[in-house]
């Protein structure tokens, strides 16, 4: 360990970035999966053990993170204070879709089912749009590039308005609650995903003033 | 592009360089004060260190001098070249450099008053930086007596000397000597060609000497630490991945080592105290390395005079750093009393901050000014 000191090795904001990426590569698997569970009837408790296991490898992995940026204030003092707090922000916002997964796994497991129903095709297909996401949001937090993020800010915000109609649809359906009600909630928990997508984004790109207050997404949301 | 963006910027090689040049500065400081001192004459000499000869002043002058210039590289340095020109012995000086050692702890100390209004962030900053003051203090206890009774230290440090250089006593030539003494010389013309001699002339090159040793132990630790941060900020991650002992404790000999400053690898650890990511436990063995880690400046200034007797007041530095960690670490049993000693003086310190100011008030100050007025 003294040796490697003298040698060259990962360090600094970009070493940090680098195990957030791979962070969100965790959360992509952990969303693909429960998701797979709520809306193709594959068995909840099949990939229980594996998203549990990969959210709990992204916490592990924030909680090294949050000190290394600590370090990383102490030792190169307060130069990079405004980047380190956006990712501060970023790492929690890629927590809570890990969370947000297993809180769809939890809804599969309580028995919802979304597998099979005339409107399949079009969830799956909204699934794997929000899943692409994933590697965009990697992409844009790696290499600047403004066209590209102001062609996923719209999306998104189509996207979560689109949940939005959604969720109101539901509650005002006249459809049976047992019908309605997991519907709504899935809903909610993809437009938190999404929010918190454009929000990592946005934490590890703009100045944190500069942030739009709707892709800011907090836990009691 | 800012300042600190083109500081940040400069190349790797350049500040290298500068860091060369600097270290050759520092050089000529301590050659120019031990010049500086031989040229005041020896009543003079008498005059102004006599006070010190009493171990208990020496102590007290060591914690002063340190907390003066925040820095024991530099009192250490400066002791040394005091050593070297002969106006202090051997004895007189080790007690001032355990002084020294203890007087650098109040930097980390002052840092993590920076969160005193948070109380449990204080409390752990506190106790973080504390754990180095009582070290130091239960060194100074231990080993003080034990040199003055004995001089194991001394007789340890005069016995590697001789190994090192030949006959303590007797003139060894240094290399890094001959080559600073074209500038010491260009510093004495300058000042005599504006008319000064004797005393005054002493003078003025003794302040020219303390002026290069501080400014440029400064700017060497300043662009030693752009140098080396990233590999700095790695290896604190290793630390806290890996937990702390001895490879941390080698840790903090090296980056102390590399920067010639332990405040700064103290002072990292305060703030990563504070926030949580380091344990007491972890950050202690760090600072015990730091601790060893800083005696290589006075070793180098002892290499800038061609006094066996400086390279032995810089090896005590370094024997009774090393010593105190076989006495106060190794052991398990006694591992502990330092870490429960600050620990329960971040408590208080936690519950009123007004115990934290007057700690540093008192240790740092207040008791080195009585105890120098008693003993001197």
């Amino acid at each position: 360990m003294v040796l490697s000191f003298f040698r060259k090795g990962p360090s600094g904001l970009e070493h940090t970035v680098s195990r957030a990426v791979g962070m969100l590569g965790d959360a992509r698997h952990a969303y693909d999966l429960a998701t797979l569970a709520l809306l193709t009837g594959t068995s909840a408790d099949a990939v229980d053990a594996d998203i549990r296991g990969t959210d709990d490898r992204i916490d592990k992995i924030a909680v090294e993170l949050r000190s290394e940026l600590v370090v990383h204030i102490s030792v190169q003092g307060a130069m990079d204070i405004g980047s380190v707090l956006g990712l501060i922000l970023l790492i929690n916002k890629i927590e809570r879709i890990g969370a947000q997964a297993k809180n769809v796994l939890d809804l599969a497991e309580a028995g919802a089912v979304l597998a099979d129903q005339p409107d399949s095709e079009a969830l799956l297909a909204e699934r794997a749009e929000i899943s692409a996401l994933f590697s965009e949001v990697a992409d844009l937090m790696t290499e600047h590039d403004d066209a590209r993020l102001e062609d996923l800010r719209r999306r998104c915000e189509t996207l979560q308005a689109a949940q939005q109609e959604k969720i109101v649809g539901y509650i005002h359906s006249d459809e049976p609650g047992h019908v309605v009600v997991p519907r709504a909630i899935y809903h909610r928990y993809l437009k938190r995903i999404v929010a918190n997508l454009l929000g990592i984004v946005l934490a590890a790109t703009e100045p944190l003033n500069d942030q739009e207050p709707g892709a800011l997404t907090h836990i009691d949301e | 592009m800012t300042t600190d963006d083109t500081e940040r910027s400069m190349p790797t090689l350049i500040r290298a360089f500068l860091v060369g040049g600097f270290i050759y500065l520092f050089l000529v400081g301590v050659s120019s004060l031990e010049a500086g001192i031989k040229l005041l004459g020896q009543d003079t000499q008498e005059q102004l260190f006599s006070n010190v000869s009493n171990p208990v002043a020496g102590l007290c002058i060591g914690i002063l001098g340190t907390v003066l210039v925040q820095s024991s590289s530099a009192s250490t340095s400066v002791i040394v070249g005091l050593v070297a020109a002969g106006a202090v012995d051997i004895d007189t000086a080790v007690p001032m450099i355990m002084g020294a050692n203890i007087g650098t702890t109040v930097t980390n100390t002052l840092v993590s008053l920076g969160s005193a209004r948070r109380s449990d962030e204080f409390r752990r900053a506190f106790a973080t930086a504390t754990v180095h003051d009582f070290f130091n203090v239960f060194a100074v206890a231990i080993l003080l007596p034990i040199e003055l009774l004995t001089g194991v230290l001394s007789n340890a440090a005069g016995w590697l000397t001789e190994h090192l250089v030949g006959a303590s006593g007797s003139d060894w030539k240094s290399p890094l000597k001959e080559w600073v003494k074209l500038p010491v010389g260009w510093i004495e013309d300058l000042w005599s060609w504006i008319g000064l001699s004797g005393n005054p002339l002493g003078a003025v090159i003794v302040a020219t000497g303390l002026v290069l040793i501080i400014v440029s132990l400064g700017l060497i630790t300043k662009n030693m630490r752009k140098l080396i941060a990233d590999r700095v900020e790695r290896s604190m991650n290793s630390v806290l991945s890996r937990g702390g002992g001895s490879v941390a404790m080698l840790l903090g000999v090296v980056i102390t080592m590399l920067v010639q400053s332990s405040s700064i690898t103290t002072s990292i650890l305060i703030p990563m105290s504070a926030a949580g990511v380091i344990t007491i436990r972890n950050a202690y063995p760090v600072t015990l390395g730091a601790n060893v880690g800083t005696t290589i400046t006075a070793l180098l200034a002892a290499l800038a005079s061609s006094s066996p007797d400086a390279l032995t007041v810089a090896l005590v530095h370094t024997l009774f750093n090393v010593a105190g960690i076989l006495i106060l670490y190794v052991p398990r049993f006694i591992r502990g009393a330092p870490v429960y000693c600050a620990e329960w003086l971040a408590r208080l310190a936690a519950l009123r901050p007004l115990w934290a100011v007057a700690y540093v008030m008192g240790a740092f100050i207040v008791v080195p000014l009585v105890g120098f007025g008693i003993a001197r």
